[in-house]
């Protein structure tokens, strides 16, 4: 039962927040938290994958910090290629997916072929992607009102947003691929012991590349759907989806009764935490006070978390 | 992959389907180097490898795979949340139209636990829930699940198991040996040898210097012969010292779930033995007298004072110390050279003011590796490369540094060869002699008897007797441990 | 496995793989040399040295927590408090310069005291424990000046400016103080037992806690220490402008971490350590002072330093595993 403390910290809370604040749980509210979640949860799929791929461990297991700026750097590319040069939207949605490739496959030379830890690898890329953004961009807000873009934020199908739609659609295959397949229970094994994988046959080195480049391709995909949160590219959106992510995927984490990432905790921790910020919002908190419950909730959690699995330990035998 | 140096020199190794080929020798003789070879990890510089009649030229993990070679590795290698059936399949899952078959896989593996290994484990059950034991099967049967081996290696498999359990996996390797497989059996235990092999190969210096056919029990005396290439008179020493009065004192140490009401004491001088199998509390115990885990009552008295002991460091500072057993991930810190090893826990005594003295760091350090004759002779060689008995050493070279009143050693001799386990016990029965008290926790019930003055025995975190050794001999300590003598006699 | 002849070959890829990072800084020092008339002056030097001071003080409290086996990302935040703290002392309690500097080194180990909190009593792992504190840390300093304004404090007396703009026979201070803590980090790290526990402990924590030495002590001092460092970088910042500028830290966090990471990267054995922080801390200080005299545009300077810093990481963590 104490496994679940951190998940009963949250309900608690948003129980809290409906009785305070108003139309908290209507349907449209929730369709706008989920609105609002879209491009946290695209981005944490990808890191999940990551984290799976490379064990547990923060510092010296899975992490790719790049996912967000990949998607910034993306939505750049687009919003450059289709405001600035006419480029058909498709096409400046390949060239985005195809310069997102490429930032996942040196992540993964960093990491598998010249040996560094995944965090300085993805943490580096990631500034130097920032850079890179900022010369295409030349640091300015670039507007996109394409009809795509415009349909992706505001169109819905059977009163259920597109958005949300295609994202519970990338879900779904996220989930059939990591948890139904061949290649998924290998990238599984790989993340849970190298050396059980190694022994069994499994090209370790091969998985751990995938996964950035997956994580890479999400970020890709991302990019639509940070366009059309923004309708357009804005500088400086990465600090705030990469905060997100990494909030998100932990919670999710620390909401498994295994204490894994998992892909459906990582979604759970981004729309959880959006339906917070929504709710903190309409009840009138101040925003800067934002970063400081964000702050708390993932030390409560993630205190709770390991202090209850330390407890849990207690009662085997080391 | 060894510089310089020639780890095997023109070795040979037969083994014939449907028998179990025991392969023995010291640490660095070459037989894990042969295995190596076979295994395709380390390419060979001359000689022949023949696989059912089949030559091979090169070898890799792959083709070795393929012609039916398996190895049960030392290191169990499971993933922990991972289930049992997950971990059978791991590798070669089973795929439908809708992805992964979970269904075929659990009925698979479990009915491949049962019939081949006769044990009963729900394909759900993740790794994490098992026993040691459990996991080794699952282990085995993730190597033989595709019904293609023909050779299996088995490389020190019994390290973590209690005798019960060593028992479950004999009966499951002769059953294998029953269908016509091969088996190589790699092994620090002789008793274990001789009691399941059909032939031993005994290699020393990189050569196979002997073969044994018709394994008995008599056979282990000849066995340490040609291991050693000369006869050894006795593995443990004489005990020559007088007990004096109670140094160490347990009353009524309980840890909830874990053990209850332990009562002991230890004598100035005196070698006390903790015997019982994986479970009964013995782990736990040794790890609440140093402060790793804390009791929920009873106490700790150390010549006649009452302790807390809420981390090493305080165990440390009273002069408690431990030998884990798991000495690679907790008695060392294996990237820290061999001198800083040893000096590790009384750096005061070789600084000036806070600021290490390397002179008589090395000075130190030196004169202990020569007092154990730790090889390398070389202070500065990183730890990590040392054999399993060098490393042993060291961490004993640490706490004679430090002039401690109480050692306690967890499975001191595991993974260490002969030459260096009776070096080691020398040491021990040297420290006893000194006035150290000690305690020894084994599952070598011949370890307990020739070297304890008394033998404390715990089940199911219970203490079930507390005898002095010149009562017991090896069939009714056994018999103690696993329960088969009626319990109820404690002292 | 025959022997190893040495050739010529063979000797100039050993050069490489030992010095290569040696090598790639006298790259760029020749390329910015060549490349801009003004680079190799004595004067720019000094700036680089200069300006290179507060992220090496940064640096070296991160090299502490990572030599533990842990990681800071709230180094910013300590910065940032240790300027708060000592304006806030003089400007709204009167407090006196040395007073100010005491408080700010409080205000900077109150971080390094709840990272070590959450790290030692509540077992959270410093990468997310130190994320918290850099969440919360944000957001207080935004609630505390409505919203990122900056605190200025123009009548800051004498010495407390001095700590950014005075010199002592020419040696700009800020240097001076850098190089004081670089020298008792060095010796702390490299020379002393404690230093020697810190590595034992960053390699094999459990193995160290069997040895006997306080592992939650050393580590719970090790924030403390490092945040207290960090903050007195921010005081530096804050006596340069007269102000405290809230977030200001944060800009310094990766570049720290590269610095302690490439550093460790031409240690022999890959550990964190001191020298290599140095080093590390000065081709940063480097590679920027000479990317703003090639006088490019603001972004493309931005993007080019990103890739060098990738680059030249990557080439420290290959040239040790090719070792």
């Amino acid at each position: 039962m104490v496994g679940y403390l951190p998940l009963a910290i949250f309900v608690v809370l948003l129980v809290y927040l409906s009785f305070t604040a108003p139309n908290y749980f209507s349907f449209q509210s929730l369709d706008l938290i989920l609105r609002q979640a879209i491009p946290t949860v695209v981005v944490c799929l990808g890191l999940s994958v990551v984290v799976m791929a490379g064990g547990n461990d923060v510092v010296s297991g899975g992490i790719d910090l790049s996912i967000p700026a990949t998607a910034v750097m993306s939505a750049a590319i687009i919003a450059d290629q289709v405001t600035n040069h006419g480029t058909p939207i498709a096409i400046a949605f390949a060239l985005a997916l195809i310069a997102a490739l490429i930032v996942g496959a040196v992540n993964a030379l960093l990491v598998v072929r010249i040996g560094m830890t995944p965090l300085l690898a993805t943490l580096s890329v990631s500034v130097a992607v920032v850079g890179i953004v900022k010369v295409i961009t030349s640091s300015r807000r670039i507007n996109v009102d394409h009809p795509v873009v415009v349909w992706l934020r505001d169109g819905s199908i059977a009163g259920v947003s597109v958005g949300v739609i295609l994202t519970t659609i990338l879900f779904l295959i996220f989930f059939f691929v990591v948890h139904r397949t061949r290649w998924g229970m290998n990238l599984q094994a790989v993340g849970g012991s190298r050396d059980a994988a190694e022994i069994s046959g499994i090209p370790t080195g091969r998985f751990l590349s995938q996964s950035f480049v997956v994580a890479a391709f999400a970020g890709g995909l991302a990019s639509m759907f940070v366009l059309a949160r923004g309708s357009g590219s804005t500088p400086g959106t990465e600090e705030n989806l990469l905060l997100e992510m990494v909030l998100a995927t932990f919670l999710g984490a620390a909401f498994s009764p295994r204490r894994v990432v998992t892909l459906w905790g990582a979604v759970l921790g981004a729309v959880l935490v959006t339906a917070l910020s929504i709710g903190f919002k309409s009840i009138g908190v101040n925003v800067f006070w934002t970063g400081c419950i964000k702050g708390a909730l993932i030390l409560v959690v993630v205190a709770s978390a390991s202090l209850s699995l330390r407890a849990s330990a207690r009662g085997h035998a080391a | 992959m060894f510089p310089g140096v020639q780890a095997l020199d023109q070795a040979s190794l037969y083994v014939a389907p449907g028998e179990i080929h025991g392969l023995v020798g010291e640490n660095g003789a070459g037989k894990s180097t042969i295995i190596k070879v076979l295994a395709g990890v380390y390419a060979r510089d001359s000689g022949t490898v023949t696989i059912n009649g089949t030559a091979y030229d090169t070898l890799t993990p792959a083709s070795v795979h393929a012609a039916g070679v398996r190895f049960i590795h030392q290191e169990l290698h499971l993933v922990p949340h991972f289930t049992v059936a997950e971990s059978v399949f791991m590798g070669q899952e089973i795929s439908g139209v809708f992805g992964i078959d979970r269904k075929t896989m659990n009925a698979r593996a479990s009915a491949f636990l049962s019939e081949t290994l006769h044990v009963d484990i729900a394909p759900n059950t993740l790794i994490r829930d098992l026993g040691i034991a459990e996991r080794k099967l699952v282990q085995i049967a993730r190597a033989l699940i595709d019904n293609k081996a023909r050779i299996v290696v088995f490389d020190e498999p019994t390290a973590p198991l209690a005798m019960a359990e060593i028992e479950q996996l004999f009966a499951a390797i002769r059953r294998l040996k029953e269908r016509g497989i091969a088996i190589i059996y790699v092994s620090h235990y002789l008793g274990e040898i001789t009691q399941l092999c059909d032939r031993v190969t005994v290699f020393r210096n990189g050569k196979d210097v002997a073969v044994e056919d018709n394994i008995d029990d008599a056979s282990s005396d000849s066995i340490i012969r040609h291991m050693v290439g000369r006869a050894l008179d006795a593995l443990y020493p004489t005990k020559h010292h007088a007990v004096e009065a109670p140094i160490l004192k347990l009353s009524g140490l309980t840890s909830e779930g874990q053990f209850s009401g332990i009562d002991l004491t230890v004598g100035k001088g005196e070698i006390v033995g903790l015997g019982g199998l994986i479970g009964s509390g013995r782990e736990e115990l040794t790890d609440t007298i140093y402060g790793l885990k804390q009791p929920t009552s009873g106490s700790i008295e150390l010549g006649g004072r009452e302790l807390t002991i809420s981390t090493p460091s305080t165990a440390v500072a009273a002069g408690i110390v431990l030998v884990p057993r798991d000495r690679r991930h907790d008695g060392l810190v294996l990237d820290l050279s061999v001198g800083d090893n040893i000096n590790l826990a009384s750096l005061e005594e070789i600084a000036d003011l806070w600021l290490e003295n390397r002179r008589s760091a090395a000075r130190r350090s030196d004169a202990l590796s020569e007092k154990l004759d730790i090889r390398p002779r070389n202070s500065s060689a990183i730890t990590r490369f040392l054999s399993g008995g060098n490393q042993q050493k060291v961490v004993l070279a640490r706490w004679l540094a430090t002039g401690s009143k109480v050692f306690i050693l967890d499975e001191p001799t595991v993974g260490v060869d002969i030459g260096a386990k009776v070096e080691i016990y020398q040491l021990i029965e040297d420290l006893a002699a000194q006035g150290a008290g000690i305690i020894i926790s084994s599952s070598d019930p011949a370890e307990l008897l020739g070297l304890c003055d008394r033998v404390a025995v715990l089940m199911r975190g219970r203490m079930i007797a507390d005898r002095p050794t010149d009562t017991l001999d090896i069939d009714s300590l056994i018999a103690l441990t696993t329960g088969f003598e009626a319990t109820g006699d404690a002292a | 496995m025959s022997l190893v002849t040495e050739t010529n070959s063979t000797t100039m890829r050993n050069f490489l793989v030992r010095y290569g990072f040696l090598v790639i800084i006298a790259a760029f020092f020749a390329f910015f040399s060549l490349y801009t008339g003004s680079f190799l002056s004595g004067t720019n030097l000094l700036n680089i040295i200069e300006g290179s001071s507060i992220l090496l003080i940064l640096a070296l409290g991160m090299t502490l927590v990572v030599a533990l086996g842990g990681i800071d990302l709230s180094v910013g935040i300590a910065f940032d408090m240790g300027a708060a703290f000592a304006i806030v002392a003089m400007k709204d309690f009167n407090a006196a310069w040395y007073v100010a500097i005491m408080i700010g080194i409080g205000g900077g180990a109150i971080v390094g005291l709840l990272n070590a909190f959450l790290v030692v009593k509540l077992s959270v792992s410093p990468f997310l424990a130190t994320l918290g504190t850099f969440f919360i840390g944000s957001s207080v300093q935004r609630i505390f000046t409505g919203g990122g304004g900056p605190i200025s404090h123009r009548r800051a007396p004498m010495e407390y400016r001095n700590l950014a703009i005075g010199d002592v026979f020419g040696i700009p201070s800020e240097v001076i103080i850098a190089a004081v803590v670089l020298i008792i980090y060095f010796v702390f790290l490299e020379w002393s037992i404690f230093g020697k526990r810190i590595h034992a402990i960053g390699l094999q924590k459990t193995a160290a806690l069997v040895a006997g030495i306080k592992v939650n002590k050393y580590v719970a001092l090790g924030f403390i220490i490092a945040a207290a460092t960090c903050a007195i970088g921010g005081m530096i910042g804050s006596a340069n402008l007269r102000m405290f500028t809230p977030l200001a830290g944060f800009s310094y966090l990766l570049d720290a971490i590269a610095a302690v990471f490439i550093g460790a990267s031409i240690h022999p054995h890959g550990r964190p350590n001191v020298p290599g922080t140095l080093i590390g801390v000065l081709f940063l200080g480097m590679v920027a002072n000479g990317l703003n005299l090639m006088g490019l545009d603001f972004n493309t300077k931005d993007a080019l330093s990103g890739l060098i810093l990738v680059g030249a990481l990557a080439i420290a963590v290959a040239q040790k595993r090719w070792r």
